[in-house]
């Protein structure tokens, strides 16, 4: 045994400073035994170490606990991470990968990067602002002046019809650029929880971005800004319903988020529309019987499945009026990410070519996605995708 | 994924980024530094450029363009490795074969398979249920290691001991040898004639070459799998049941230990049921036609209960999958406990097992340490974790020294130094007190009949001076390898 002890690694040097902030016992809770290989979709397209949730753990050791310096080659492996926090569920040590991911983000946007994502997601928070945006972008979409196929954008609608409250029961969350892109998307959920004799409240002003976007790009000040935005226009005790998927995760992590007993017990009000529905299943209206149930694969979206955790709920509700077909591909992220399918649209490309491979093996009609970017990146593959909820929908008003 | 790139100035990069690709060449410092580990707890290599083949050929063009640089060469393939095989010395040049990963054929009249060898052992099994076939070795890493790594090792897994390990499975590999020529070893319908040089091959850890393709034989799965989950008040009685069982000419498709501590681990992780006060757990299962399964499961039930288990049958694969998901993710839920573990692997006579447990807690309450087992117990594979956290000041000398008790008391019952894991780094330098100069030498000069130059994956496996030539480019052990 040539150097026992010698080289004592980590073990007494001189307490270097945490350059990344991130809470070193969690650093140190990966014991790189690469059970989350395979569940991470960088890995699985690239088959490269620093693509996988162990080689950036292993990255952001050499920086924080050894300074190496924070270089390009560094940012390109944290920034090439989707963010889908499939590795949690698989890891056997509980690493908190995605709150190490956020203080990455967060010390590269303290380093002065993220200059447009720090613009451009303050739009988000402006409804107003967002919808007249919206507005001319899909004027331009129609007049053929933005690259739209590209820009992995959907097609805008020129009008929207409002959406109006029919009680207090529940409030529905209704975001920002679901609300400006997709609002049908809400009107479909809103007919199929009312549907359940349930009254539904849509929040007032203020009550647009969540703060997602900006909290996954570290830009933790303005999450913490909109976080207590949307929580003063979702007053009151009523359980808060949110149909996408990564709205509702973000919502769910307000009380860690903002760290006080509001923000915990108003985190503890939100469920994912599915999840709130599967637990009143009983007051779902029966399906008739009279038209052929459609076949529907559903597509787990991420922070349905690894971080709310309740992506089973989905299969549950969509089991009464369609055919469920699961995809074989162990949940394995779809690579729209938020902004990454715009921000890496190769390697989101790459990752989708899986799960469009999953979907076709499947062989079902349609496919159902519980989150608007999901929803958009696989359209954008040409595949056809709903809301699970529009599904029902379809199918309760075919009987009605 | 576009990495910025520098201008390269490095003659050996250069070189193999017009061999292969310029992006499937990476040598930036930070990249080097995240491929000088595996899953060991071994610090301290260095690796050279890590090259992305796709192909046989481009493995050649890595192989020959290193040779050119006089640089050895470490295959690697998903770095789950725990004795540290894959860790890159005196930075060679590293070739990944995560990007190898097709099924290259199926036979399913003959029961084979080619197969790429950065293909992952779990995708391959489910590559093949259609046709209701499997790849029997099973590693608790079977969700990401590669076969070209279950070759290197010769992988077991727990339904290896009915089955066997990953040398019976291997009909041919292709390799692609330091001289850069590729050639298959053994032959894919299982009848090679002369030397088996595919047995000589199988379990060589990345000594003799690179693995560019594995001819699998591939297993039917069984039509009937009975799982039970026996919980004793002593691990001595979990050890005996075990003895009992084999003794009784029954062969289980698995037969699984874990102790009190692993139990309370796992069941944190995986909800499964495990009862968290037992003293151990013996997982245990039996496979084949319905009445022989119903027959060997109530004949083990009947042998654990009489030595005071408590038995559960695994009502149906739901209950069965949860189970194994908790045997197998046990090396990993440790960090539950402490962050940093040391897994050993030494096999003892099964008869043993009972004796050789008390020593391992005995050695590793002399070294102030914790330790969790959880082993092959039907083949004497042990597997004493050993607990620690490398922040704590002084700790690795102890882990190391408990580790070395560890190894002497199992060979001092007639045991040997790996069951499955194989002697990379962590037991080179054991080997001397396992196999005497002669068989050294004879090992050394086999490995010289394949790579004369020692090119391939150098400073694994054989001491230092394990040749009577003394032909080693390394002089010694680089400083830090051992943590």
């Amino acid at each position: 045994m040539s150097a026992a002890g010698s080289s004592g690694v980590g073990s007494d040097d001189s307490a270097p400073k945490p350059a990344l902030g991130i809470d070193p016992e969690a650093l140190a809770s990966c014991v790189a035994c690469g059970l989350c290989l395979p569940h991470c979709p960088t890995f699985r397209a690239t088959g490269e170490e620093w693509a996988s949730p162990r080689g950036r753990i292993n990255a952001m050791r050499q920086v924080q606990d050894h300074g190496a310096p924070v270089d390009r080659t560094f940012l390109a492996a944290m920034d090439t991470c989707v963010q889908c926090r499939g590795c949690e569920p698989a890891c056997p040590s509980g690493v908190p990968f995605g709150s190490m991911m956020e203080a990455v983000q967060a010390a590269a946007a303290r380093g002065g990067r993220r200059g447009w994502r720090r613009w451009g997601f303050r739009i988000l928070g402006r409804r107003r602002l967002l919808n007249f945006a919206s507005r001319l972008l899909a004027v331009a979409q129609r007049l053929r002046l933005v690259p739209s196929k590209r820009l992995g954008l959907p097609r805008i609608p020129l009008a929207q019809r409002r959406l109006r409250a029919s009680g207090h029961d529940v409030w529905l969350f209704t975001g920002c650029v679901m609300d400006a892109w997709q609002r049908s998307v809400h009107a479909a959920v809103k007919r199929v929880v009312e549907s359940t004799g349930t009254g539904v409240a849509l929040p007032g002003a203020g009550g647009g971005c969540c703060g997602a976007l900006s909290r996954h790009a570290g830009l933790e000040d303005h999450a913490r800004l909109l976080a207590v935005r949307t929580m003063a226009a979702l007053p009151g005790d009523a359980p808060i319903l949110v149909d996408s998927a990564g709205c509702g995760a973000a919502l769910k992590e307000y009380g860690e988020l903002l760290g006080t007993p509001e923000a915990e017990a108003f985190s503890a009000r939100v469920s994912d529309v599915h999840e709130w529905l599967a637990q009143h299943a009983e007051r779902l209206p029966p399906p008739s019987g009279s038209s052929r149930p459609p076949t529907v694969a559903v597509h787990d979206p991420c922070h349905l499945r690894h971080v709310q955790r309740v992506h089973q709920s989905v299969a549950e509700v969509l089991a009464r009026y369609a055919i469920v077909v699961p995809l074989d591909d162990d949940g394995l992220c779809c690579g729209a990410g938020g902004a990454y399918a715009a921000m890496q649209p190769e390697l989101a490309a790459s990752i989708r070519a899986r799960k469009l491979s999953a979907i076709e093996r499947g062989g079902a009609d349609i496919v159902a996605s519980a989150n608007p970017g999901c929803t958009i990146h696989l359209a954008n593959a040409g595949v056809g995708v709903r809301h699970p909820l529009e599904i029902v929908d379809e199918v309760l008003e075919y009987e009605r | 994924m576009r990495f910025p790139r520098a201008k390269e100035h490095d003659p050996l990069v250069a070189d193999l980024k017009r061999a292969l690709a310029p992006d499937r060449v990476r040598s930036a410092p930070l990249e080097r530094s995240i491929m000088s580990r595996d899953a060991s707890i071994f610090e301290g290599g260095r690796a050279g450029p890590v090259c992305f083949p796709l192909s046989t050929e481009e493995v050649q063009r890595c192989v020959q363009t290193a040779g050119r640089h006089g640089r050895a060469v470490v295959p690697r393939g998903a770095g789950t490795g725990l004795a540290g095989g894959a860790v890159p010395l005196e930075a060679p040049v590293v070739v990944v074969t995560t990007k190898m990963n097709r099924l290259l054929s199926v036979d399913a009249d003959r029961r084979m398979a080619w197969v790429q060898p950065g293909m992952i052992n779990l995708d391959l099994s489910r590559a093949v249920a259609a046709h209701g076939l499997h790849f029997a070795p099973d590693p608790s890493s079977q969700q990401v290691c590669s076969l070209g790594g279950n070759v290197g090792t010769n992988a077991g897994g727990p339904h290896c001991l009915a089955h066997g390990v990953t040398s019976a499975h291997v009909l041919a590999v292709e390799v692609v040898l330091m001289s850069g020529e590729a050639v298959v070893l053994g032959d894919p319908r299982g009848f090679a004639p002369g030397l088996d040089l595919r047995g000589a091959y199988v379990g060589s850890e990345g000594m003799l070459g690179v693995t560019t393709a594995v001819a699998v034989r591939l297993t039917p799965n069984p039509p009937t799998v009975q799982t039970l989950l026996l919980a004793f008040d002593s691990v001595d009685a979990a050890a005996q049941t075990v003895s009992a069982v084999v003794a009784d000419g029954i062969v289980p498709a698995a037969i699984e230990m874990m102790d009190n501590n692993i139990i309370r681990a796992v069941e944190e992780f995986v909800g499964a049921g495990f009862p968290t006060e037992a003293a151990a757990v013996v997982i245990a299962e039996v496979d084949g036609l319905p009445g022989g399964v119903a027959a060997e499961a109530g004949r083990v039930a009947e042998l654990a209960a009489a030595r005071g288990a408590s038995v559960r049958w695994a009502a149906d694969e739901q209950e069965r999958a949860l189970l194994w998901k908790g045997r197998k993710s046990a090396f990993g839920a440790i960090a539950r406990i402490k962050p940093d573990y040391y897994l050993h692997d030494t096999v003892v006579p099964r008869t043993r097992l009972a004796e050789i447990m008390n020593r391992v807690y005995e050695i590793v309450e002399d070294h102030g340490l914790l330790v969790m087992n959880v082993f092959h117990a039907g083949d004497g594979n042990l597997h004493p974790m050993l607990l620690f956290d490398r922040r704590e000041p002084g700790v690795m000398a102890r882990v190391h020294a408990a580790g070395a008790a560890i190894i002497e008391a199992s060979l001092a019952v007639g045991g040997v130094l790996s069951g499955e894991h194989g002697i990379g780094i962590e037991k080179r330098d054991f080997m001397p007190q396992m196999f005497s100069e002669d068989d050294l030498d004879a090992q050394a000069r086999l490995r010289r009949a394949f790579d004369p130059d020692e090119m391939a994956n150098p400073g694994k496996v054989l001491p230092l001076g394990a040749s009577c030539a003394e032909v080693n480019a390394l002089g010694q052990a680089p400083e830090g390898v051992w943590g």
